[in-house]
């Protein structure tokens, strides 16, 4: 099992009840926001991430989301390009892993080839190349994009993206979003196969996307994992399946909001509060017209969501959701090391997950509770957890070689990404995890 | 003057689908009345038959075509064209497709920037040119209402100075059969999106500078308190526009023709009655 901290940089000190008094936090008056505290809410995320990198997480992950107060992160490169040059000169192996640059947002994608490219040469060649496809609030409020081009979008920007890694000769780009006369970008990653994650919540042909051209594939705790995971996961390895690619839990990548302290009850007495505030004023804040715009889902998806709505789990409830509906939910697992290393084991156990992201830091918590997440998750957690998947033969095609990944194809198959889903399939493979 | 509303019967209407675009793209097209041709140009979020509609069709044949993509069956026809420009050239080709000399355009909203556009592109299309409350002009002083990203709950509000009246709830209701009103959430939904491929973020795709080659009578027809398209954008149309008339509806929002369909019938029969 590798193991990352992901964090996302909320600003930390919203007054009370925000998510009574404001429509959302992706437009949020900036007049809340003190100078001093956006400065300590970006100083404590760095810091703690750098914290993380000293304490043997396996990476450093976060992610992109612009004019939002929940995470004030509109260009996650930013971050990670400072991480891989103050872990560099550390000495630190840790890969570096932006989950990352959304690419149906993108309206420069050669810009993002080459700002991914130069993180990978910073760090020495630790890069994990995230590309969610797009928030639609990101994609369409953000960036302008009208939400039936995200996905077109994101697909012409990830050919464009890989092409521009790996041509060794200058090419020209005529596409649908952009135009390029030479694509040349110097530098070029270290990395000869840059490892590469998809973020995604459940849209099978992202899955079958990731599955056939050896991409990873991230799935998120947000709406409650206990409601959706399993139906996601399932979906998943089903969809494995049918292409006939192994059940390898390295390309399962899993973010869940974790909270440890000494005991249950001291865990709940120091997170619940922060908790809450992280999911009340973070995805309970962004209404639902905003992540699911008219255009950015299928039109077979929105019929099939509005009568099963169950992959949104407990998300329609958040913006009032209270510690325990949280935990209920498994929107976070909070407790003892012990506590928090049994309900990680089994899930990721059962679902075959492989890559997990630790969130660890999230809401308001403060600068030192931050780092004592951290830290305990780490010396208590984290090693006997490691050694889930251990005893397989599955390497690692998802994760830097630099940092003992193995980043070779598993599948000689490569598929336009705009290809409608395949309608043979290739039989089980039985593999199992 | 007096006014006929069509009875609830309405007239029969049939389906007509015209191959363009080198017989790649089906535009489906619901027809009805007789007379001479009038070509309606729907909304954002569809084609809905109504009693506007009915209404034109007691004097003209009515033409009312459904927006690439958002046809039954046939969603993902859009993706088969980019851009306004080359819509435009498909709405021209229909018209010529049909036979259709010189008919009447009548557009709403999204409906009327199209309708807009066709009439500039091609200033000897149209006879005349009806526009309700038209998108396509933008005054940052003004902003359109950003319609794609309100929710179920504000769209009434947004549509309808009174949500409440009967015409309004008539037009929001959706069918009591979960399937079909799942089908028919998804169907508009879907037609929502389709549409703002051609405007959004900013339903501005210089429409303004092409205005001057309009040469159709046109009417323009606005709800005082629309709350989506602003009403100080019928001063703009009434100004770019050389032979134009410019209505106000008092006590309705953006949709006239189903809000105050008895007054807004009244000013398009005298426009078009008109010599």
């Amino acid at each position: 099992m590798k193991i990352t901290l992901f964090e996302q940089a909320p600003y930390r000190f919203m007054p009370d009840g925000f998510e009574q008094h404001y429509e959302s936090v992706n437009s949020t008056p900036y007049s809340l926001a003190t100078r001093d505290g956006v400065y300590s809410s970006i100083r404590d995320f760095m810091d703690e991430l750098m914290v993380a990198a000293r304490s043997g997480y396996d990476g450093l992950a976060m992610t992109e989301h612009a004019q939002s107060s929940y995470d004030m992160m509109a260009n996650p490169g930013i971050v990670a390009s400072a991480l891989a040059y103050m872990t560099e000169t550390e000495g630190l192996d840790v890969a570096i892993f932006p989950m990352g640059r959304s690419l149906g947002k993108a309206r420069e994608p050669v810009r993002v080839a080459e700002e991914y490219a130069m993180i990978d040469v910073l760090s020495g060649g630790r890069l994990v190349a995230g590309f969610p496809i797009g928030l639609h609030y990101d994609a369409s409020i953000n960036n302008g994009v009208p939400p039936i081009e995200i996905r077109p979008r994101f697909d012409e920007n990830l050919e464009l993206i890989l092409r521009a890694w790996t041509d060794r000769e200058p090419f020209a780009h005529n596409g649908r979003f952009a135009q390029y006369p030479q694509v040349n970008i110097w530098p070029r990653p270290l990395q000869e196969r840059v490892p590469v994650w998809i973020t995604g919540i459940g849209n099978p042909r992202t899955m079958q996307m990731c599955l056939e051209r050896n991409f990873g594939f991230n799935y998120l705790s947000w709406f409650g994992a206990k409601l959706t995971g399993k139906r996601i996961f399932d979906r998943f390895w089903e969809v494995a399946d049918q292409v006939a690619v192994p059940r390898n839990p390295y390309r399962l990548g899993f973010t869940q909001t974790i909270a440890v302290a000494e005991t249950d009850e001291r865990a709940e007495a120091e997170y619940a509060h922060h908790l809450e505030y992280a999911f009340r004023t973070g995805l309970g804040s962004i209404p639902q017209q905003k992540l699911a715009m008219p255009g950015g889902i299928d039109i077979r998806g929105v019929q099939a969501l509005v009568k099963d709505p169950g992959d949104f789990g407990l998300y329609s409830e958040m913006r009032t959701a209270t510690f325990r509906d949280l935990v209920d939910a498994g929107v976070v697992i909070c407790g003892s090391p012990s506590t928090v290393y049994e309900q990680l084991r089994e899930y990721c156990s059962e679902y075959g997950i492989g890559t997990l992201h630790a969130m660890l830091g999230f809401g308001s918590l403060t600068r030192d509770l931050t780092m004592k997440n951290i830290q305990l998750f780490a010396e208590e957690v984290a090693p006997k957890l490691r050694e889930l998947w251990a005893d397989t033969d599955y390497a690692h095609h998802w994760w830097p070689e630099r940092l003992g990944g193995d980043p070779t194809p598993v599948t000689p198959g490569v598929r336009a990404t705009e290809d409608t889903p395949a309608q043979a399939h290739a039989p089980k493979t039985g593999v199992a995890v | 003057m007096s006014v006929t509303v069509m009875e609830e019967q309405g007239p029969s209407i049939s389906e007509e689908a015209i191959p363009v675009w080198n017989g790649k793209l089906t535009i489906r097209a619901k027809v009805a009345g007789a007379g001479s041709a009038l070509i309606y140009f729907h909304p954002a979020n569809g084609l809905h038959w109504d009693p506007f509609l009915s209404h034109l069709a007691q004097t003209h044949t009515v033409y009312a075509i459904e927006f690439p993509g958002t046809s039954s069956g046939d969603p993902y026809a859009i993706h088969l064209i980019d851009n306004l420009a080359d819509m435009v050239l498909v709405y021209e080709e229909l018209v010529r497709s049909l036979g259709l000399t010189r008919p009447v355009l009548v557009g709403q909203s999204f409906g009327g920037m199209l309708a807009a556009e066709l009439a500039a592109a091609y200033p000897n299309i149209a006879s005349k040119v009806v526009l309700l409350s038209p998108l396509g002009l933008w005054r940052e002083d003004l902003p359109v209402a950003r319609w794609l990203e309100a929710g179920p709950q504000d769209m009434p509000a947004l549509l309808f100075h009174d949500p409440s009246s009967a015409a309004a709830e008539s037009m929001l209701a959706l069918p009591e059969d979960p399937d079909i009103a799942a089908a028919a959430i998804a169907a508009q939904t879907w037609a929502t999106g389709v549409t703002a491929k051609f405007c959004w973020p900013i339903p501005d795709r210089g429409l303004r500078a092409r205005l001057h080659r309009f040469s159709a009578p046109t009417l323009v027809v606005w709800g005082r308190e629309d709350s989506l398209n602003p009403v100080g954008y019928s001063d703009e149309w009434g100004r770019e526009l050389r032979d134009v008339q410019v209505a106000v509806i008092d006590g309705c929002g953006h949709i006239a023709q189903v809000e105050k369909l008895h007054e807004t019938i009244a000013l398009v029969d005298a426009f078009l009655a008109g010599t």
